[in-house]
């Protein structure tokens, strides 16, 4: 700390002569912290929406250091009163930098070359930035010997900067979120400003003026900080690369639609569900190769699957007379239902005389549903989650097993055998577990990868062709041909040994947040 | 410099109520939001149970009745004692219960979003041997059969889901109850020493060919080197055998607690060692996955599921019911060829006089104490003996817990160095998924003797133990009051028995189960020493056959 032979204020019109410089030094603490979290704040939010970090961080670096640069080019024109210049880029830092982050955020939806307001952004930032450390200099200029003054002042700022990029990664971003840290730093730059403004009998000409700007400001970071979730709301088409154009909330998840020139792409809690390009290709997969099993197939149950598109394949089939359809969100299948580019996607399958669509929990519907089925599709996001898991136990399993008819085939959708090999042989090997005879395959789907599919069914063999059953006209996917290669694994999607999934152990989630973990950001 | 001292801290504070603003903002908006929390507090039958202490003239009886055997106390005790005399044949009976309902540490409640237990909610998967249990668990479709090795098969459902259990330590929810995170070595390597000790006594024998520690308990070894471990605290044995660490220590005290109401310091060590020593249970499930001693059976409604399964083993006619709620038992009269009882009727207000050959008071010591006050003053002596800690058990309806880092919602989920012993999520055995959930929060109040816990416990009001309750679960869950729609509270002001040293293997134990006459016989699992469904469900069927032997002496004991 400043010790008491220091220097006296040769100025002299300081009220607390001894207070200021400490103070001051304090400031540059703080402002040091708050100028380097916005540089991180910046790399971070180049990096998330335009992707390529090393890219990122490094042009947002380099920009920032040298709009810096040209703040501290710029200080030599700032003369009189320097408090009254300092206050004034404080509240100028604090509110171009607090509300950075938000500002981005909104704007990268709306313009069209969000690269330059990101580098404009970071260039005013910067050069309010700069200016701030050899303004203090000046200020403090004659009350330490050069020597010390220097050394004090880049002390305090290395030291803040040393806090700022440790508190950023480990403590603000999973706490507070970009947008709310941006704020919370703004709030300190004003806190700055508001704490020389008050503290010091030199400020008391112009303390009126600034005191309703003070006001203003603090109020607009405030309220950006309570907001916060609301603009995060608003702009969550940032996570979608393409046009957001249906959003909403039910109970149980959020829906999310967007569209491109080339297809459209539904979310379900930021998870891709289907691509409209290539989203037949996972849907003929899941369907007709279950239908090759079963010539006689009339009354199928396809659990999940609330877009219908599962229900479309099916309804190629002329001789099945009711297909059941039970997906827990009645947001999910009313969509389906009633929007008119949804309906020319599922082919109004949803709207057909033959199929029965009901809202209920999939695992409480199937330990009461007393019918029988020749065919039961299991078309379950995959296993995230110990929720989910249970959908994939051997108790789930066993009741789907109760509800077969004598001849009855069962499908489940099983994820990637590339990305995730151990999930999708647990799968395999806990249908095994319960009696089944099975049958693995996988397709390749462009934007999912690799994609897996266990057929199972009780006292039957399984095999990917069945002569007696033709496939309906007009696949694109499946032929003779492909499905004799369904089935075939290569080396890297090979068959290992697994646990069996069950209620008390829930191997499955535990492999599935292994293999997927890599993938995860 | 006082000066510089002063700027710093007006600075300081300063700053720090600036940047407080919005979170006290934040917090404004929360709790202005907030809906007031519902709930009640449950009396539980304190205040019917201190009747039986004096102050009341009791109507004289208007009402008479006769039966074979009157079952006094309607916990697990008594309907196991009920369900195994029907099963012997003997099926006039009478059971009267104080409370609303019967159950004991085994009552339940339900609300719209779920079944949750008010006391005891799990039972270890048991020891293949105690066939009694076996049976019963073939009787509730818990046990679906045996495999062709003569191993339970168990109904998946039934076995507590994963995942089962997770600790908030170091701000951070680890999976497993034995703390691990930040956790130096050589702690480490006393919890590993601490554990491969009890590995070593869950394999021990005596003599005499009994193991070392068993449930039911009587069954244990009755070895001197085994049975010493009776005469000193948990505590003073950790102590003397290095097992110093506080990681352990906090382990330790936890499982003391959570099964006994009370600290290592109370509890003796075989007591303690039982804890972990006694769980030999092992199985399959129905598609032939492994069960082990650590898995746990529960439901939404906790061991209310086998309570109420053993209530329903027997019929009860409507037009004359054999069980009676709401009815205590508050006199005991002795004579010639049969005893006649005393019963409050606390509905209609009147007293009927049962006439039974036998009598089973399968209440905790602190009732039978007061039913034997003159009869046998010596039993009563040994009721003071009972070290019966209070306890908290809360309620609480959430629609969103708050989630720290780590590992997701378990079924067990307990804070490190907190003062309850954390909570269960009651509809974690649900196979569907709802974000509202009902959580059963246990806090054994140890922090002081019992009587003056008790005493304090009283005076408490349901407002006292809603803040008290929301202040314990902020500490696992920081903000969650917001979230918390329903808090029902029920205190237990004689949660449970604690196995202090000498109590297990003491004679005054042994004396206090053996019948008086012919005509008064004792269950309770106060006379095993330890609250467990377990011992509770031997004790019923040990004293009901005492009694089938003392009314049937040609009928070979079974």
């Amino acid at each position: 700390m400043v010790s008491e032979e220091q220097p006296r204020s040769t100025r002299g019109n300081a009220s607390r002569p001894d207070l200021l410089p400490v103070l001051l030094l304090v400031s540059v603490f703080v402002i040091a912290t708050c100028g380097l979290i916005y540089e991180l704040i910046a790399g971070t939010l180049a990096s998330y929406l335009l992707g390529d970090s090393v890219t990122q961080f490094s042009t947002i670096i380099g920009t920032y250091l040298f709009a810096m640069g040209i703040g501290s080019w710029l200080s030599k024109y700032l003369d009189g009163a320097l408090l009254k210049w300092f206050i004034r880029i404080e509240i100028l830092v604090g509110l171009v930098g607090g509300w950075s982050a938000p500002l981005l955020f909104v704007l990268f939806e709306y313009v069209q070359s969000f690269r330059v307001v990101l580098y404009a952004l970071v260039g005013l930032t910067g050069v309010l930035v700069g200016l701030e450390i050899p303004l203090l200099m000046r200020i403090l200029e004659g009350r330490y010997a050069f020597k010390d003054l220097v050394s004090r002042v880049f002390t305090f700022d290395y030291i803040g900067a040393l806090l700022a990029s440790l508190i950023f990664p480990l403590v603000l971003v999973p706490q507070l979120g970009l947008v709310r840290t941006s704020l919370f730093f703004g709030l300190l730059n004003l806190a700055v400003a508001a704490v020389v403004l008050y503290r010091f009998q030199e400020t008391r000409p112009y303390r009126r003026s600034f005191t309703l700007t003070m006001i203003v400001a603090s109020g607009l970071m405030l309220v950006g900080f309570v907001g916060a979730d609301r603009i995060m709301t608003y702009t969550e088409s940032l996570a979608f690369q393409d046009k957001v154009i249906y959003s909403k909330t039910t109970q149980y998840q959020r829906i999310v639609l967007t569209r491109n020139a080339r297809e459209w792409r539904l979310f379900l809690n930021g998870n891709l569900q289907f691509s409209s390009a290539d989203e037949y290709r996972y849907h003929e997969a899941l369907i007709h190769p279950a239908m090759q099993q079963n010539p006689s197939a009339r009354r199928v149950l396809v659990l999940g699957g609330g877009d219908g598109l599962a229900v479309r394949e099916l309804l190629k089939y002329p001789q099945l007379d009711a297909i059941r359809l039970v997906d827990l969100d009645p947001g999910m299948t009313q969509l389906f239902q009633q929007n008119e580019m949804l309906l020319a996607l599922n082919q109004r399958s949803l709207l057909s005389p033959k199929v029965q669509v009901l809202n209920a929990d999939a695992f409480l519907f199937v330990r009461q549903d007393t019918s029988r089925y020749d065919l039961i599709v299991v078309d379950f996001p995959d296993p995230a989650n110990y929720s989910i898991g249970k959908l994939y136990s051997t108790a789930f399993y066993s009741e789907l097993d109760k509800l077969l008819s004598a001849n009855g085939v069962v499908v489940v959708q099983s994820t990637s055998p590339y990305v995730a090999r151990r999930s999708f042989w647990c799968i395999a090997h806990t249908l095994g577990a319960v009696g089944f005879r099975t049958l693995p395959y996988h397709a390749y789907v462009p934007s999912f990868g690799e994609w897996g599919y266990v057929l199972a069914a009780r006292n039957r063999p399984l095999s990917p062709v069945h002569r007696a059953v033709r496939l309906p006209a007009g696949l694109r996917y499946i032929n003779v041909r492909t499905l004799a290669d369904l089935t075939h694994f290569p080396t890297d999607m090979a068959e290992l040994p697994t646990d069996i999934n069950r209620l008390n152990n829930q191997a499955l989630v535990r492999y599935f947040d292994d293999d997927w973990g890599p993938y995860s950001h | 410099m006082p000066t510089r001292r002063f700027f710093l801290q007006q600075t300081g504070l300063g700053l720090a109520s600036l940047l407080a603003g919005p979170w006290a903002l934040e917090s404004c908006r929360s709790t202005t939001a907030r809906v007031p929390i519902a709930g009640q507090l449950r009396g539980a039958n304190q205040a019917v149970g201190h009747l039986l202490r004096g102050g009341m003239t009791f109507p004289a009886p208007t009402r008479n009745r006769t039966v074979d055997v009157l079952i006094i106390g309607g916990g697990i005790a008594g309907l196991s004692a009920r369900r195994w005399l029907h099963r012997q044949g003997l099926s006039d009976t009478l059971l009267v219960e104080l409370d609303e309902q019967t159950g004991g540490n085994s009552s339940h409640g339900q609300n719209t979003v779920s079944a949750y237990p008010w006391g005891a909610h799990y039972l270890p998967i048991p020891d293949p041997r105690n066939t009694e249990l076996i049976d019963f668990l073939r009787d509730t479709g818990t046990i679906t059969g045996h495999t062709d090795q003569g191993q339970p098969i168990y109904n998946e459902y039934h076995l507590c889901h994963d995942p089962q259990e997770r600790l908030l330590i170091d701000g951070h929810w680890q999976e497993g109850l034995v703390p691990e995170r930040g956790v130096p070595a050589s702690d480490r390597a006393q919890l590993a020493r601490f554990f491969a000790l009890i590995d070593t006594l869950k394999q021990a024998k005596g003599q005499d060919g009994r193991d070392a520690f068993a449930i039911p308990l009587d069954q244990s070894s009755a070895d001197l080197t085994f049975r010493a471990l009776d005469t000193v605290t948990f505590a003073d044995y950790l102590d003397q055998h290095g097992y110093t660490s506080p990681y352990l220590r906090w382990y330790l005290t936890y499982a003391c607690r959570d099964d006994y109401g009370a600290t290592p310091e109370t509890v003796s060590a075989w007591a303690g060692l039982h804890y972990f020593a006694a769980r030999k249970g092992q199985g399959r499930t129905q598609t032939g996955g492994l069960v082990a001693s650590s898995d746990v059976l529960t439901w939404p409604q906790g061991n209310g599921f086998l309570l109420d399964h053993l209530r329903q083993s027997v019929d009860s006619p409507p037009e004359q019911p054999n069980l009676l709620t709401h009815h205590l038992a508050y006199a005991i009269q002795p004579q010639q060829d049969e005893v006649r009882v005393l019963c409050y009727d606390v509905t209609a207000q009147q007293t009927i006089a049962i006439r039974a050959k036998a009598v089973l008071l399968a209440t905790p010591q602190f009732v039978t104490k007061s039913l034997l006050r003159s009869l046998a003053p010596d039993r009563a002596a040994f009721a003071d003996r009972v070290h019966n800690a209070p306890w908290l058990v809360a309620n609480l309806t959430v629609n969103s817990l708050p989630q720290g880092g780590g590992m997701p919602l378990c079924w067990d989920n307990v804070g490190y160095n907190t003062a309850s012993v954390g909570y269960i999520t009651a509809n974690h055995q649900d196979v569907s998924d709802q974000p509202k959930r009902v959580i059963t929060l246990y806090w054994p109040l140890t922090d002081a003797p019992p009587h003056e816990a008790r005493r304090r416990a009283y005076q408490s009001t349901y407002a006292d133990w809603v803040q008290q309750v929301l202040a314990e679960l902020e500490t696992l869950h920081p903000g969650v009051t917001p979230s918390v729609e329903r808090v029902d509270v029920q205190l237990w002001g004689h949660g449970m028995v604690a196995p202090t040293p000498g109590f297990v293997w003491g004679e005054a134990r042994q004396q206090a189960m053996r019948p008086i006459g012919k005509q008064l016989f004792f269950a309770h699992s106060d006379l095993s020493g330890v609250s467990l469904f377990e011992e509770a469900f031997y004790q019923g069927i040990r004293a009901a056959r005492e009694i089938v032997q003392a009314l049937h002496p040609s009928t070979n004991p079974v």
